[in-house]
């Protein structure tokens, strides 16, 4: 089962669940009507509204083809690739006019006859096919020299004015479009075009974008954008296309745990990846030494190094920013210091007690959460014991300071203020979430989502993250969303329904443009932090009794994530 | 959503340890994931570790490939427990060989060749190579149906990990009872290899079995 992400986020479907959800509340009629004998009625109901809208609706660029709603006469409804291609013919759909009939931009000019198309059927569909290729040509070639006069595309200035106003009040706009392209409901408009539409906005190829793309800063990850291969539009840019855009694949599979694996962590700068288990037991993964698989695309990995120590299940994992020593906090109570053996050591090497280097000891229940302070070296822990405890690793006296709140539940998370060096920010079972002064240990504010309110659903914070460079908090919780707080006044700026059941994990790649996040519906999901859409959707594991993925992560140099989950995989993508 | 709880089965961040797991149990057939088996190992583990039958009863129907392999699978991970206890105090010093009762040393098997690794090396390297093996994409690609070729590797794990048993057995005495008295692990190996032929009874060194019935018998 795959699920459509597009429908996440999207107004009119948000609204419709939840009508759907008060609708549970009327009274009900006693009489027994079958639902079969309601749904013509319905059905007719909205159609008519439907036909209302689109009739009356002004610069409708689709009315005059399809006046009145309905399938297309001729359509077989069989081949849907051919459908689509039929419906995008009638419709006057092609790459040149996408931005016109869906961003509403102006209508793009012919370049030889210097004439301006809108491009309706009746006057499309005349023109003689020589013409259409040589036309296809002379465009092609011209977007290999790199001539500006060639393609219709923004220029500069007005992309990075885009790029500026995304996340301010384009976004409500883009919101709106998008669910009045819901509700025009233009029959067979693939979801494919929503997507390049995206890919052209954000990431728009070319030879200015070099340019603009190292002023933004945005390394590797620039290129990262859906990508569907099946798109018979995109054909035709394939040429700069394989440049600019990335979608994530599924590479290796790291099967050696024996239980969920709880947490996984990259290593600083190298292709390695670190596991934490519910078997007791934490791996040590090369991504360089694969077993040669037979025929799949994806690679087996095995583990290069299995640390035992733990007495119990390990939740927790953080690796210190040299990728010299891991840590990690299990069931057991303990916080667990190693040294990272080198990626290169042989499986079967013979034991060197000197790997486990310290073990913390003051949490009296289990540690579920880990953050390391990239500059100072200290370490934050969490524990079901109700504490959240600072750490000075490698010293005498390791235990800086011990954090408690009074009726807020156990701490589920934390993580230090990447952006504000004396602060740290801790989410509650009673989903509350604090921002504290490390030094005074005083809450400095409180992130408030009003989630009292709502009806008994549990909407625990599993995860909190705190942004790389913003004071901004990001929230993953037991009731589908996500949410966004700012840490300075508290308020929440957005929250969105993120996956079809609890969001537990959540990483933001180094630069701050994506967020990736995993749920037990058995997705991960990245997505777009300036538009808050999502970009891309991977089902990644499988369910063990009500749970799939306990935790994602993004490799902080290289282009990789990953994602562990409670069929006792690990998968990095990339 | 009105008055009735749905039980969610989660462990979410927070739990405390004495909670971890601890919902109700889940019917065998209403299991709809792929990991059915080993929720039901799990299950009946935590119900009461000692209730060995109840442990190793397979469900009407399950095949029996399946039902053993992931029963090794959890014996793997808990053995994991095991390792760590002798980690503290086995050492190469201590038991330069793997060896049980005097009659045999055990070679590694992790090795092109096999061999003559300290007791610590010996266990870790078996325990490693018994998580490889039995997460080998070849010869156990889906935890739903297993190869015949493949459940025939299961008796060699066996052999292999009830080492870890025996030398606890034989020469960290203490340690092996408190982790049996933790865990019942070695009697539930014993049981379960017996039941389904995994090991020659002449390889099954330990008394376990007899010391039980021993105890029994006094306090009877």
């Amino acid at each position: 089962m795959a699920w459509c992400p597009s429908h996440v986020g999207v107004m009119g479907n948000e609204r419709a669940d939840l009508l759907a959800k008060e609708a549970l509340s009327f009274t009900t009629c006693t009489i027994r009507i079958p639902s079969s004998d309601f749904k013509p009625i319905t059905h007719e109901f909205f159609k008519e509204k439907w036909q209302e809208q689109w009739s009356s609706e002004q610069e409708n660029k689709l009315y005059s083809i399809q006046p009145t709603l309905g399938k297309w006469a001729k359509s077989s409804r069989e081949i849907r690739r051919e459908e689509i291609v039929l419906a995008r013919a009638r419709i006057g759909h092609s790459h040149l006019t996408h931005g016109y009939l869906v961003r509403r931009e102006m209508p793009p000019v012919c370049i030889p006859c210097q004439k301006k198309r809108d491009l309706s059927p009746s006057e499309e569909w005349g023109v003689d096919q020589q013409l259409i290729s040589k036309l296809k040509e002379q465009y092609k070639r011209e977007r290999q020299k790199g001539g500006k006069k060639g393609a219709q595309r923004p220029k500069r200035s007005t992309l990075q004015a885009m790029l500026a106003n995304l996340g301010g009040e384009e976004e409500m706009n883009e919101a709106n479009q998008e669910e009045q392209m819901d509700n025009n409901n233009i029959p067979d408009i693939d979801a494919d075009d929503e997507q390049v539409s995206k890919d052209v906005m954000v990431l728009p190829g070319g030879p200015d974008d070099d340019a603009l793309e190292a002023a933004l800063g945005l390394g590797e990850l620039a290129g990262l954008t859906i990508n569907n291969e099946a798109d018979p539009l995109s054909y035709e840019i394939s040429a700069t296309k394989e440049a600019f855009r990335k979608t994530w694949n599924a590479k290796y599979t790291l099967r050696s745990h024996f239980d969920g694996v709880r947490a996984a962590a990259f290593h600083p700068v190298e292709p390695v990846l670190l596991t934490a288990s519910e078997d007791h037991t934490l791996k040590l993964w090369n991504l360089q030494k694969t077993v040669p698989a037979k025929k799949t695309a994806s690679l087996d990995v095995e583990p290069v190094y299995t640390f035992r120590g733990h007495q119990g299940p390990v939740l927790s994992l953080v690796v210190s920013p040299t990728g010299e020593t891991c840590y990690s906090g299990g069931m057991d109570a303990s916080i667990r210091c190693w040294n990272i053996p080198s990626s290169n050591i042989d499986p079967y090497d013979s034991y060197d007690p000197s790997v486990i280097c310290d073990t913390l000891v003051a949490h009296t229940d289990a540690v579920w959460d880990l953050a390391m302070h990239s500059a100072k070296m200290h370490l934050l822990s969490c524990s079901a014991d109700g504490t959240v405890r600072l750490w000075n690793p490698g010293t005498k006296s390791p235990l800086l300071n011990t954090f408690r709140t009074e009726d807020s539940g156990v701490p589920t998370s934390v993580d230090f203020v990447r952006c504000e060096p004396n602060q740290m920010v801790v989410s509650y079972s009673s989903s509350n979430a604090y921002v504290f002064d490390i030094e005074t240990a005083q809450q400095v504010t409180k992130l408030d989502g009003h989630l009292s309110e709502e009806t008994g659903a549990n909407s625990q914070i599993n995860r909190l993250i705190s942004h790389p460079t913003l004071p901004v908090t990001i929230t993953a919780h037991e009731d589908r969303h996500i949410r966004f707080f700012d840490n300075n006044s508290g308020k929440m700026i957005h929250s969105m329904v993120a996956h079809l059941e609890a969001v537990t994990s959540l990483a933001i790649d180094p630069n701050g443009l994506y967020l990736l996040s995993g749920s037990h519906d058995c997705s991960i999901r990245l997505w777009n932090l300036d538009s808050k859409t999502c970009v891309q959707e991977i089902t990644s594991h499988r369910k063990k009794f009500e749970e799939s993925i306990h935790d994602v992560a993004f490799h902080p140099s290289k282009p990789f994530i990953a994602s562990a989950g409670a069929d006792a995989l690990a998968k990095v993508f990339v | 959503m009105t008055g009735v709880q749905t039980i969610v089965r989660r462990n979410r961040p927070g739990t405390k340890a004495t909670e971890w797991s601890n919902w109700p149990d889940e019917v065998f057939d209403e299991m709809d994931s792929t990991l059915a088996v080993q929720q039901l190992i799990q299950q009946a583990i935590r119900h009461d570790f000692g209730n060995i039958d109840e442990i190793l009863t397979p469900p009407d129907g399950q095949d029996e490939g399946v039902w053993k392999y992931e029963h090794l699978r959890q014996f793997c991970m808990e053995l994991n427990g095991l390792a760590v206890k002798l980690q503290n105090e086995c050492n190469p010093d201590s038991c330069p060989q793997m060896t049980a009762t005097e009659q045999w040393i055990f070679l590694c098997a992790a090795h092109k060749t096999p061999k003559e690794c300290p007791a610590i090396d010996y266990t870790r390297h078996t325990l490693d190579g018994a998580a490889c093996l039995l997460n080998s994409n070849k010869y156990f690609p889906s935890r739903v149906s297993i190869k015949e070729s493949s459940v025939a590797k299961l008796g060699s794990v066996c052999r292999r990990v009830y080492r870890i048993f025996s030398h606890a057995y034989f020469h960290h005495r203490e340690l092996f009872d408190e982790y049996e008295n933790e865990t019942a692990l070695c009697r539930r190996f014993t049981i379960f290899v017996t039941n389904y032929n995994l090991m020659s009874k002449d390889n099954l060194i330990v008394p376990i079995l007899e010391e039980q019935q021993d105890a029994g018998e006094s306090e009877a």
